[in-house]
C-alpha cells in the first residue's frame, strides 16, 4: 500500500466540522481511526443521499480521490460497470434495513483502475436507537480475489483435462473391446472352417483306419470350439468356467457316438479356472471321455451298449479335481502308454502341473487327475 | 415321422455354407437356397418357401443379417435362427428369431439343433433336449421351453 500522504486543501479539516458536533476534535478514538492504516469513512443517512461526512486518509490513499471529492457524496460513486448488480442490492438493503453487512465488490479508484473492496457496514445509532451513522470500512482484497479467480481457473482447465483424458481413455477401451470381439469372432468362425474342412475331407475317405483319424482330430478341434465358445460368453474373459464346459462336452460326445445306453453321471462343482488353463483341461477331458466311449463299453448279444461315464468336478482346498470314470470293460483292454492319445493327456497334465492315475474301479476305469487352482476370489495373476 | 425341413441359408463364407448344407441333407432334410448378401436374402425368401432360415450375422453387405431376421418375420414365410460368432450383436429382442446356434457348433451339436428345430417347427414345443450351444430368444424360450 502506498504511504505518502494525501494532498489536500489546507482548509480540508473543516470539512468534517459536522462530526464534531458530537466526536471533539481532542477524541483519542476519533484521532485513531484518522490516522489507522483501515480505510474508514462515516455517511450521515440523516441528510439526503446518505452523504460521506468524514473519510480518513487510508480511504483517500485507497480510492485515489481528494477529499473534498468524496465529503458530501453518496459512495457510490465508487462502483462502476463490472460491479455486481447483486452486491450493490445486498448494500441497499442493509442501508434500508439498518443492518450490518459485508460483502465483496468491485469498486473503481478515481483513475478508473480496480480493486475488490471487502466492505463493511455497520449503523451507529444513539441512545434512543435512532440511526445516526453509518460507519463503513474498506479493505483491499484484489489479491485474494485473484487467487480465488486462479484456483477456479485452474480447476476449470484441470477438469477439461480430466475430462479430454477420460474420453481418450474410454476411447482407447473401446478400440480394444471391438478389436478383442473382432480377433474372437474370427478365431471362432476359424475354427468352424477347420471342422468344416476336416468333415467334408472324411466324407471323402474310404478307408476304415483313416476316417477313424479324421474323426479323432474333428474331435478334438471341436473340443477346443467348444471351449472357445464358451470362453467369451461371460464378462470376465479371462476366467473360465469349466463345469457349464464339460456338460456341453460330454453331452455333445455321447449324443454324437448314437449310443444311447450309455448315461452320463455329471457331478460338477461350479468351478473356474483362468482362461489360459481353460484348453489343456478341456483337450484332456475330450481324450478321457472319447477314450472311455471307445473302449470302455462292449456291445451287449442286442447289438446295444449300455454303461455310464461319469465327471466328477470339486476343489478341495486350492487344489481342481477331475475323475472321469467309467463301469466298462476295465484297464485291461485300454490303450497302452504308447497311443498318441495317452502322450497328449500326459504332456497336457505336465502343463498344468497335475497329478494323474488311472485306477482299477472293479468294474471299469477311474482317471483322477488333481492340479493345484487358484482361490475362486483371487485375482488372476498372470505369468 | 415328421415331415423334413426346407432350409435356406443365409451365410458369406462359402466353406460353411458348403458344410451346413451337407450337414442338413444328411440329416434328411432339404437346402432350398444359399445367399451370401441380405438382398440375395432378400429375393430368396420370396422366392423359395423355405420353412426355416439360417442367417448369420455378418454377411457380404455387412452386419446385415439382423435386418435379414426382421424382413422375413415381416413376411410370415418362415422361421429364422441366427448361426453367428459374434450373438453380442444379436439384439436383446432376437428380431423375431427363433434362437441362436453359437458358432463354432460342433457337428452334433448342429445335428442335434436340426432335429429340436425340426419338432419345434412341426411340432411345437420340441421334445428333445436343447442341444449345447443353442439358445432360445426370451420370446421362443417362454412357449418352447417354460420353465417348470
Amino acid at each position: 500500500m502506498d504511504w505518502k500522504r494525501t494532498r489536500e486543501p489546507a482548509d480540508a479539516w473543516h470539512m468534517t466540522d459536522d462530526l464534531h458536533v458530537e466526536h471533539g476534535k481532542g477524541d483519542p478514538f476519533a484521532a485513531a481511526i484518522r490516522a489507522t492504516r483501515m480505510s474508514m469513512i462515516i455517511t450521515d443517512p440523516r441528510r439526503p443521499d446518505n452523504p460521506i461526512v468524514f473519510a480518513n486518509d487510508a480511504f483517500l490513499r485507497l480510492t485515489g480521490y481528494e477529499r473534498h471529492e468524496v465529503l458530501g457524496k453518496n459512495c457510490r460513486f465508487l462502483q462502476g460497470p463490472k460491479t455486481d448488480k447483486e452486491a450493490v442490492g445486498q448494500i441497499r438493503t442493509a442501508i434500508e434495513d439498518k443492518a450490518d453487512v459485508s460483502v465483496d465488490i468491485l469498486n473503481y479508484r478515481k483513475d478508473g483502475s480496480t480493486f475488490w473492496n471487502a466492505l463493511y457496514i455497520s449503523p451507529v445509532s444513539n441512545d434512543k436507537g435512532e440511526v445516526q451513522f453509518f460507519f463503513a470500512s474498506q479493505l483491499d482484497v484484489s489479491d485474494r480475489k485473484r487467487s480465488e479467480h486462479r484456483i477456479t481457473a485452474d480447476k476449470d482447465r484441470f477438469e477439461k483435462a480430466v475430462k479430454e483424458r477420460t474420453a481418450e481413455l474410454e476411447a482407447a477401451l473401446e478400440a480394444q473391446t471391438t478389436l478383442l470381439h473382432e480377433v474372437d469372432h474370427r478365431v471362432k468362425n476359424n475354427l468352424q472352417m477347420i471342422s468344416s474342412l476336416i468333415i467334408m475331407q472324411r466324407r471323402t475317405i474310404k478307408d476304415e483306419a483313416t476316417r477313424h483319424s479324421l474323426t479323432t482330430m474333428l474331435e478334438r478341434i471341436e473340443a477346443l470350439s467348444t471351449v472357445h465358445r464358451r470362453l467369451y460368453q461371460s464378462k470376465d474373459v479371462s476366467r473360465f468356467d469349466v463345469s457349464d464346459f464339460a456338460k456341453d462336452l460330454v453331452t455333445d460326445l455321447l449324443t454324437a457316438s448314437g449310443r444311447s445306453g450309455i448315461k452320463p453321471k455329471l457331478e460338477l462343482d461350479p468351478i473356474v479356472i483362468s482362461a489360459e488353463k481353460a484348453t489343456p483341461v478341456a483337450l484332456m477331458v475330450n481324450e478321457l471321455v472319447t477314450n472311455a466311449l471307445k473302449h470302455a463299453f462292449k456291445e451287449g448279444s442286442d447289438g446295444t451298449t449300455a454303461g455310464r461315464i461319469g465327471i466328477k468336478m470339486s476343489q478341495p482346498d486350492g487344489h481342481f479335481n477331475i475323475e472321469v470314470s467309467d463301469d466298462g470293460v476295465g484297464m485291461a483292454e485300454a490303450n497302452g502308454d504308447a497311443s498318441f492319445g495317452m502322450r497328449l493327456i500326459k504332456s497336457l497334465a505336465r502343463q498344468l502341473h497335475a497329478d494323474i492315475e488311472w485306477r482299477d474301479a472293479g468294474p471299469g476305469t477311474k482317471v483322477v487327475i488333481s492340479m493345484p487352482n487358484e482361490p475362486q476370489q483371487k485375482g488372476l495373476s498372470h505369468d | 415321422m415328421t415331415d423334413p425341413l426346407k432350409v435356406l441359408i443365409v451365410e458369406d463364407e462359402a466353406l460353411l455354407a458348403m458344410e451346413l448344407e451337407s450337414l442338413v441333407e444328411e440329416a434328411g432334410h432339404s437346402v432350398v437356397g444359399w445367399a451370401t448378401s441380405s438382398a440375395e436374402a432378400r429375393s430368396m425368401v420370396e422366392s423359395t418357401d423355405a420353412d426355416i432360415a439360417f442367417v448369420d450375422i455378418h454377411l457380404t453387405d455387412g452386419p446385415t443379417g439382423v435386418d435379414v431376421a426382421h424382413y422375413i418375420g415381416e413376411k410370415k414365410r418362415s422361421m429364422v435362427v441366427f448361426m453367428t460368432a459374434n450373438p453380442k450383436r444379436i439384439p436383446d429382442h432376437f428380431a423375431g428369431a427363433i434362437g441362436v446356434i453359437a458358432k463354432p457348433y460342433t457337428m452334433n451339436g448342429l445335428t442335434s439343433a436340426l432335429r429340436y428345430l425340426q419338432e419345434g417347427v412341426r411340432r411345437p414345443p420340441p421334445v428333445s433336449t436343447r442341444p449345447a450351444g443353442f439358445t432360445l430368444s426370451p420370446a421362443f424360450e417362454a412357449v418352447w421351453a417354460p420353465a417348470a
